[in-house]
């Protein structure tokens, strides 16, 4: 979150807006602290239900849309790194991320439509993903589920997560926000089973990052 | 990152008040306070703009400069009173939802008209969320800026 900031503050420009948005369930008391750490000028979105991925149909996170000033995208769903990040030691180190992510949009924000990035209409829709009803009903099932948690209806609120799930299988968004809300966490053995049998599946849940 | 603890921090509470209907749709909570007894979501026609944004008009349920002609199955009289028929609507537009009728909870998914300029234009499609701040922010709201909206978590 730090690294937007600097790329918000290195751009100064007025007519660009950077909007964060943290998709946490558990809400303003996990991502609150993230947020402030930044010390954020940007938009800062804690959203609990997932509105932001549900719109532009991610399933993951990090992910990105770059909205012009038509309110046309002109890039979407790219794994959207600010910098590369290296986390763990020794043996178990292990770096993720890219640092060709923020340079492309530092072009953007100065050329517009003339940057090698903007990519055209028919390029962007097809990087769009096409979501069957069945995923499209599992956002209303998870929000259905996050107003039972809300009000402390265990059972009912773990049937609409449940459903959820196996209405759109492919989102490792829901997949991860219950993980994170158990005793395993986000990162652990079923986290790692679920990314290797997406692979295995040969699905992706990014678009390819072509960008030099 | 697990927060095991924040699985269900809160303490049971009801859902709406008695005799209360819950609607959730695009993040927002919509407390009906009167509905139909009849099969599906019956809501007054008045309470139609508060759910998902339509109008009804003479010429049909009308979003911005879009109307959709409606028959009169859409209108349901019970006792004296003229309900619109919700759950219908949202067939005939293909919008999904999941209904918890015993809690009288009905949750929304996006409706696919409204999805069109983005699925074959490109055009950025008009959430509204809250910011931490408490201000609705609207994609519309940033017309004439370049935007790069970005998602994470904690996780």
């Amino acid at each position: 979150m730090p690294v937007w900031q600097r790329i918000l503050e290195d751009i100064n420009d007025p007519n660009f807006v950077i909007i964060s948005a943290a998709e946490d369930t558990g809400g303003e008391a996990v991502a609150g602290p993230i947020f402030d750490a930044a010390k954020p000028s940007y938009v800062q979105i804690v959203d609990e239900n997932h509105i932001i991925s549900s719109a532009f149909h991610f399933v993951n996170v990090p992910s990105a849309a770059w909205v012009d000033e038509e309110g046309r995208i002109v890039r979407i769903d790219e794994g959207t790194y600010a910098k590369v990040h290296e986390i763990g030691e020794g043996d178990q180190k292990f770096q993720f991320g890219t640092d060709v992510y923020a340079p492309a949009v530092k072009d953007w924000i100065a050329k517009g439509a003339a940057s090698e990035y903007v990519q055209p209409p028919a390029a962007v829709t097809g990087n769009i993903r096409a979501l069957s009803a069945d995923q499209h009903r599992a956002d209303a099932a998870f929000r259905l589920g996050n107003l039972f948690r809300y009000h402390g209806r265990k059972e009912k609120a773990e049937r609409y997560w449940d459903m959820a799930q196996a209405l759109n299988p492919d989102s490792i968004n829901f997949i991860r926000q219950n993980l994170t809300l158990s005793e395993e966490g986000s990162a652990g053995e079923t986290f790692r089973k679920v990314v290797g049998d997406y692979a295995k599946e040969g699905k992706a849940y990014y678009r390819p990052l072509d960008l030099k | 990152m697990a927060y095991p603890e924040l699985r269900y921090p809160f303490d049971e509470t009801p859902i709406h008040a008695d005799g209360q209907t819950t609607v959730l749709y695009q993040g927002n909570t919509i407390r009906l306070d009167e509905t139909g007894s009849g099969a599906g979501l019956l809501i007054r026609p008045e309470d139609l703009p508060g759910v998902n944004g339509f109008e009804l008009k003479p010429e049909g349920a009308c979003f911005q400069d879009m109307c959709i002609p409606l028959s009169d199955r859409f209108f349901v009289a019970e006792d004296g009173r003229q309900w619109f028929d919700l759950t219908a609507f949202a067939d005939l537009l293909e919008q999904p939802y999941v209904a918890d009728e015993d809690e009288r909870v009905w949750s929304f998914g996006e409706i696919p008209v409204k999805r069109e300029s983005m699925m074959v234009d490109a055009m950025a499609p008009d959430f509204e969320v809250t910011d931490r701040q408490g201000n609705v922010v609207r994609m519309s709201d940033f017309k004439g800026k370049k935007t790069l909206i970005v998602t994470w978590s904690s996780w």
